[in-house]
């Protein structure tokens, strides 16, 4: 009986590193798509995100299971409680991948992108996406922590591209439309950056059980 | 034990309790009863003394309590004349009781009924007197079922405090058995004294730890030879259950990997992307597959094969290679052959032009000549193309048909300077030769090649009114070569390069000198061939100096 709760906990822990990794994946195919102009990654992304809301539901009622089930408590319950609040945070960011990939279909041949540091940011937001779900991977809460840290970066470079836009837009209002498209990719990043850093957050309330508050 | 002990106790005491009161009881019953009858026959013979002599009327002067056992007369057609019990004339006629039936035929009777809960009988006993008449006395005890049932109440009073005496007597017992039977050391089964009746068992339990320590002994061997050999190939390795759980990793891997095991032993917590996670379920699906997989700058080929017992999947062998030396090997022949096509191609379309216009008869007649000119020093520029790739892919196997034989360095050195004499002179380059003889050990065709390629070079990429100069020197542990000039320079950047085939500096290509681009590349297999050891050192704008450095002919 305990022995088959122990392994469902360690089913749940694989699955969210598999849930991690799709997400890695959507990201890093939805800014290849913006970086390199490839269009067929949009669709690519698309049916990553399709399958991390499966994915989501299916660990949500798993979760559910567990709980309801093998009634945890301590550290098995933070675990369970904590792979919940991932994966909402991991469905979103799947959304912000699709949205990034659809913005970018849009952005072909636009020579703009060229002039902002928005590939920068972008490497930056799969650098802390990767790094939270490697802390995850290893209950890593040093990682953790230096993810939480790193948002600042991400937020930073958020504010650097939207000061080169507006450059951008007061230089030549011609551009505009593609500037505002950037901006929004911009934000869906930092949202990222945001959603990867709730990640962390959750990694240490789960070793630690402590939340931060701010 | 405990249990079946005082199971065991508690029926054979209780067997024996209720036999020992059962055959107590019954042979109590039987002395007394046959008592109780003699009594009853004596006092029946002085009654019918008393009676014989002093008739009926001895009896009607007793008074009647005095009478136990009860004493009846009966006449001989069976009316009661007398009896201590009660009046005469309320009793009926007594003629068919068993017992004065009997005595009325036999002289005496006797017989015994019981009441009607059964609870009492009564015995009669009847003699015939000398008148015909006949005397009777009876007398009542308890039944033989009343005193057992007052035996069995006491009989099961005692059988619980023996119970309870047994359940104490068990657990102490069991406990008394057990410990001996608790101390035994298992690991060392013959040095144990508890009961002899154990011996065969602890006699099995050594063989059997004998064959337990031999097991273990060579699983640890091969578990030895294992990770000996896992630990120490360059290859990675893991092996996974059937779950996907790591059971074995050697170091190669996670170096390779570039991770470190996680608390959690799922392979995807060494790994997680797309090509990893294929491989590892195509192999735990039963099938093998391959991946290429990137990690920090290397290439790792990712080759997982399921491992089945009896067709059942029982999980998976990763191996990891590092394959980024064959990758970069590909790249590079790839690379070759584009350049050699186009290295070739350049010339021919050169050649195929003027050849075009010639024979269309466009061409003026004063330009014949220089399109004659152009297409022998293309189809020149050819020939040695083609040479410089024969010759380096002759190289490329070894040279093996060249033969090696002892060649004085500065003589053979003096050959190839007197050769670039004249080009250098042309563009007012001086050049100084410096030297002592020296011999060494090389292949005279190839030492040819690769001196006159360094010189030409020098003058090549030299510029007008420059210097060169050319020393043969013994050093310590060789034969010194160096051929320094005042030329282009390579940059820095491009240092590590040029001795790549096709590889040219920018700057060599704007000055179209050309060079084929396999100059170096042939000097650096030369000097491979020949064990020797190149130097480069050039500045930009400056000038280049390139020692070769050969060991000494022995």
């Amino acid at each position: 009986m305990r022995d088959s709760y122990k392994k469902q906990l360690e089913a749940l822990h694989v699955s969210l590193i598999r849930m991690g990794a799709f997400c890695e994946e959507a990201i890093a195919n939805a800014v290849k798509g913006l970086l390199d102009e490839d269009k067929g990654l949009a669709a690519d992304v698309a049916q990553t995100e399709k399958d991390i809301n499966l994915m989501e539901r299916e660990i949500e009622t798993f979760c559910l299971r567990l709980l309801l089930r093998e009634q945890p408590v301590a550290g098995d319950l933070r675990q369970i409680t904590a792979a919940q609040r991932i994966i909402a945070d991991m469905e979103r960011i799947g959304d912000q991948a699709l949205d990034i990939a659809e913005l970018s279909a849009f952005m072909v041949g636009s020579p703009v992108k060229s002039d902002i540091r928005i590939g920068d940011m972008a490497q930056a937001t799969v650098k802390m996406l990767s790094d939270s779900v490697d802390s995850f991977v290893g209950s890593d809460l040093a990682k953790a922590r230096s993810v939480i840290e790193y948002d600042d970066v991400v937020d930073n470079l958020f504010y650097k591209v939207k000061d080169e836009l507006i450059v951008l837009i007061a230089k030549d209002g011609k551009n505009g439309g593609a500037c505002l498209d950037l901006l929004m990719i911009a934000k869906y990043l930092e949202r990222i950056g945001d959603h990867a850093a709730n990640i962390a957050e959750w990694v240490e309330y789960s070793v630690t059980g402590n939340r931060r508050r701010d | 034990m405990k249990r079946s002990i005082l199971i065991f106790a508690c029926a054979l005491t209780g067997f024996s309790v209720i036999l020992t009161a059962l055959l107590i009881h019954l042979a109590a019953y039987w002395n007394f009863s046959e008592r109780f009858k003699q009594e009853a026959a004596v006092e029946l013979d002085y009654l019918r003394a008393a009676i014989e002599l002093a008739g009926i009327e001895y009896l009607e002067s007793l008074r009647p309590d005095a009478f136990d056992p009860r004493v009846s007369l009966i006449a001989d057609d069976g009316v009661v004349l007398y009896d201590s019990a009660g009046v005469v004339s309320d009793m009926e006629n007594h003629a068919n009781r068993p017992e004065v039936k009997a005595a009325m035929e036999n002289g005496s009777g006797e017989s015994t009924r019981f009441s009607e809960t059964m609870r009492e009988q009564t015995y009669y006993l009847a003699t015939r007197l000398r008148n015909g008449s006949v005397l009777r006395i009876a007398g009542t005890t308890d039944s033989v079922f009343a005193s057992l049932g007052w035996m069995i109440l006491l009989t099961l009073a005692i059988i619980a405090a023996v119970f309870c005496i047994a359940a104490w007597i068990s657990t102490f017992a069991a406990r008394r058995i057990v410990a001996p039977i608790n101390r035994l050391n298992l690991e060392l089964p013959e040095d144990n004294a508890a009961y002899k009746e154990l011996s065969p068992l602890l006699a099995g339990i050594k063989r059997q730890n004998d064959r337990i320590a031999a097991q273990i002994a060579e699983m640890r061997k091969k578990q030895l030879e294992f990770s000996a050999v896992a630990e120490n190939m360059r290859e990675g390795l893991i092996v996974l259950d059937g779950e996907a759980r790591i059971l074995s990793c050697n170091q190669s891997a996670l170096n390779l990997l570039h991770t470190r095991p996680a608390g959690f032993e799922n392979v995807l917590t060494l790994r997680r992307d797309e090509p990893f996670r294929r491989a590892v379920e195509q192999a735990l699906g039963g099938a093998s597959a391959e991946s290429m997989l990137f990690a920090e700058g290397r290439h790792i080929q990712l080759i997982a094969n399921p491992i089945t017992d009896g067709g059942e999947i029982q999980g998976a062998v990763l191996m990891l290679l590092d394959v980024t030396e064959r990758e970069d090997r590909e790249k590079l022949r790839r690379e070759f052959s584009a350049n050699v096509s186009h290295e070739l191609k350049t010339p021919l379309t050169a050649i195929s032009g003027y050849a075009e216009i010639l024979s269309n008869g466009v061409a003026k007649e004063e330009d014949a000549p220089r399109f004659a000119k152009n297409i022998y020093a293309e189809a020149q520029r050819l020939i040695a193309l083609v040479n410089d790739i024969m010759l380096l892919s002759k190289l490329d196997e070894g040279g093996p048909e060249l033969p090696k034989e002892r060649i004085d360095l500065f003589a053979q050195t003096e050959d190839a300077v007197q050769r670039i004499q004249g080009a250098a002179a042309k563009r007012n380059i001086d050049v100084a030769f410096e030297g002592e003889s020296a011999e060494i050990i090389g292949i005279r065709r190839v030492l040819d090649e690769m001196l006159q390629n360094l010189l030409d070079n020098a003058v090549k990429y030299n510029v007008d009114g420059g210097f060169i100069r050319v020393s043969v020197v013994k050093a310590d542990d060789g034969v010194t070569f160096a051929v320094a000039d005042t030329g282009i320079g390579i940059p820095r950047e491009d240092q590590e390069r040029v001795f790549e085939r096709f590889y040219q500096t920018e700057k060599s290509r704007n000055k179209a000198a050309g060079g084929t681009g396999l100059g170096l590349s042939i000097v650096k297999h030369g000097a491979l061939l020949h064990e020797a050891k190149i130097k480069l050192h050039s500045a930009e704008s400056r000038g280049t100096r390139i020692e070769i450095l050969f060991p000494a002919a022995p």
